[in-house]
């Protein structure tokens, strides 16, 4: 049983005019295996509450045990969190920004050297990690990652936690701010991490669409309070409520409720666009006698599902397995006298780069 | 004309001996007073674009002109950046003052507006925003949509005749995303602004008079979000996505149930669905 959460309550600036109550009386038990979504407005206490879980915010009354670390807000026993947060791997809003190394390599390694291990094994950990989050580890372990796109970066910051090999991943708005194909990649990836990586994870999300792709059951945050805990199917019977709350709905519930409105009832128990897809296909069937076989609804939004794979399991599929670079050109005029006359530490540096982007473009051919 | 590229390459050096295009040969004109919604992938080049526009950047070769003005002209700089107003992501870069009102102030300030009609300026931009009530407070423990808003604002003081959105509702939350993008239409609508609102996701291009698609530096697609969304193909080549509601129709259709062309929104859906089953 990796966490219990029993009478949990949190007040930020206690006794000062500025007072707020972030967590009140929260009770939640995360089983193992669970794929579990968090919900709620800005400001309802979704992340103190996820600060918690991973000893960055001391209990203020209550208990919390994960993993048979028990956290609450008595001094002793000291809580040994380096043990918590090697077993409960945080990403945060935004990870990229926390990145600092100048390789890829060495930030993808500081955590699992913090946990003091073997150079062997912080190598072997490293690379497994940067290819699961599917980056070709040769082709990116040397480069900045500055030089990535906004995607690859987050991918490299995931890969810092899952080096660490959590037993459980909490991921805070893990696609904000991302274009629809950094959002797919990112996705898909979570869903890989948990086959493969963390049998626990924890998705805090605004987009409810995002959410009910993968989890199997919803907590619902409002006013510092836990005011619903269902599986994923039963949440949306409460439409009205969340509304009010000032949460979406997801897109399919939406169109379910519009149509029963309009005197076409598909059923209860919608919330994916498969799962409408599919409820519509068989109408369709029973209405006109036709015979459309349900798998024939595929709502691929996108046409690169295969992007995220590790490179062997590329190769098998007989992908290419270069990260791809952008487009570049050589400068066909002279370099700027200024930039020009640095030491030549720098021009073999990217003679180097010249090299090792030309030999990458031949790759790809 | 409001805004008019000509031929317009923008080029990053990234190293001594390499360059990048971000924006490649590429021509547009925009008419005063559209809603303009420009939608690319990461790096496709439509933020280099938008900083085209007021002169942040210069064009590496080619011209950039502002109600006729030259970008590269140094003496016209001042009169476009006027004219050009500029939000970008982060609403939390963009306050500089501990008070609504100082921030929203220091655009006309640094322009020598007399104190009278800064005040005056001040109350308008705050309105049109519905941040009036807010005045005296402080932006720090604000909603990212509020925050947005509020940067919008701070800009609407120096009255711009354009606005420039460059992916302002990346970092909000669903709420704020709708409040950031209803004031820009009412800006549009009401007061004549020439909006660009640049953006990942398209549905807020729906309501826009005009779509622009960009790709590797170049324009995709340029015409009414309607057409452009009937080529949900190209667009998924080029890493992007159709609405939902839209999908949901182009995936019936493969099944062999066939709602029709042009569903783009919620209400279409349905009453085409309701109208089959």
């Amino acid at each position: 049983m990796p966490i219990i959460v029993k009478n949990l309550t949190f007040t930020y600036s206690a006794g000062t005019p500025y007072e707020k109550k972030a967590l009140e009386n929260i009770n939640l038990q995360i089983n193992e295996g669970d794929f579990l979504g968090i919900i709620g407005h800005t400001g309802s206490g979704k992340s103190t509450f996820i600060q918690h879980i991973n000893g960055l915010i001391k209990p203020q009354s209550g208990e919390i045990e994960i993993f048979d670390i028990k956290l609450s807000s008595a001094k002793r026993p000291k809580v040994d969190l380096r043990a918590l947060r090697s077993q409960v791997g945080m990403v945060f809003q935004y990870p990229e920004y926390q990145l600092f190394a100048d390789t890829v390599e060495k930030d993808v390694a500081f955590g699992p050297k913090n946990l003091g291990l073997s150079s062997e094994e912080i190598d072997c950990r490293v690379r497994r990690a940067i290819e699961m989050v599917g980056l070709d580890y040769e082709a990116v372990k040397d480069r900045a990652p500055f030089e990535l796109s906004g995607g690859q970066k987050r991918r490299v910051a995931i890969a810092g936690i899952i080096a660490m090999q959590p037993k459980m991943l909490i991921l805070d708005e893990p696609t904000a701010g991302l274009d629809p194909f950094g959002k797919e990649q990112i996705l898909n990836l979570i869903k890989y991490l948990k086959t493969h990586c963390s049998p626990t994870i924890v998705v805090i999300s605004h987009d409810i669409d995002e959410i009910t792709r993968f989890a199997n059951r919803i907590v619902v945050f409002n006013d510092s309070r836990i005011v619903y805990d269902e599986p994923m199917q039963k949440l949306f019977k409460h439409t009205a409520d969340l509304q009010r709350m000032g949460l979406d709905i997801p897109r399919a519930v939406k169109v379910v409720n519009a149509l029963r409105a309009g005197g076409v009832d598909l059923g209860e128990d919608i919330v994916t666009a498969e799962e409408l897809l599919r409820a519509i296909i068989n109408r369709y069937n029973e209405k006109y006698s036709t015979q459309i076989d349900e798998s024939a609804g595929v709502f691929d939004m996108y046409d690169f599902s295969q992007k995220w794979l590790t490179s062997e399991e590329r190769a098998e599929l007989g992908l290419s397995t270069a990260v791809p670079v952008e487009e570049v050109k050589e400068i066909s005029k002279k370099p700027n006298k200024k930039f020009g006359s640095k030491s030549d530490k720098k021009s073999k540096l990217s003679k180097k780069n010249v090299k090792s982007k030309n030999s990458q473009q031949e790759d790809k051919k | 004309m409001a805004v008019l590229l000509d031929n317009v390459t923008y080029s990053y050096n990234i190293n001594d001996t390499h360059r990048i295009d971000a924006v490649k040969q590429l021509s547009l004109h925009i008419e005063e007073g559209t809603f303009v919604a420009l939608v690319g992938h990461n790096g496709s080049g439509k933020s280099t674009l938008a900083k085209l526009l007021n002169g942040l950047l210069l064009p590496t070769s080619g011209d950039v002109k502002i109600f006729g003005n030259s970008t590269l002209d140094p003496e016209k700089i001042y009169e476009i950046r006027k004219n050009v107003g500029m939000v970008f992501q982060n609403p939390d870069n963009q306050m500089i003052a501990s008070i609504v009102e100082d921030d929203i102030a220091f655009g006309p300030e640094n322009l020598g507006v007399p104190r009278e009609e800064i005040i005056e300026r001040v109350e308008w931009a705050l309105s049109k925003v519905e941040m009036s009530q807010y005045r005296k407070r402080t932006p720090f423990k604000m909603s990212g949509g509020q925050k947005q808003r509020l940067a919008i604002a701070g800009v609407l003081a120096i009255k711009p005749k354009i606005l420039v959105l460059d992916e302002s509702t990346a970092m909000l939350d669903p709420q704020g995303r709708k409040e950031v993008l209803k004031v820009a239409h009412e800006l549009n609508k009401e007061d004549g602004i020439t909006v660009i609102h640049i953006t990942h996701f398209m549905e807020e291009a729906l309501d826009a008079d005009r779509l622009i698609v960009m790709n590797g530096g170049k324009i995709a697609f340029d015409s009414t979000p309607r057409e452009v969304f009937k080529k949900y193909e190209d667009l998924k080549a080029i890493k992007l996505a159709v609405p939902w509601e839209t999908q949901m129709a182009i995936s019936l259709k493969k099944a062999g149930i066939d709602l029709g062309e042009g569903i783009v929104n919620e209400k279409e859906l349905v009453d085409s669905l309701c109208r089959l089953l």
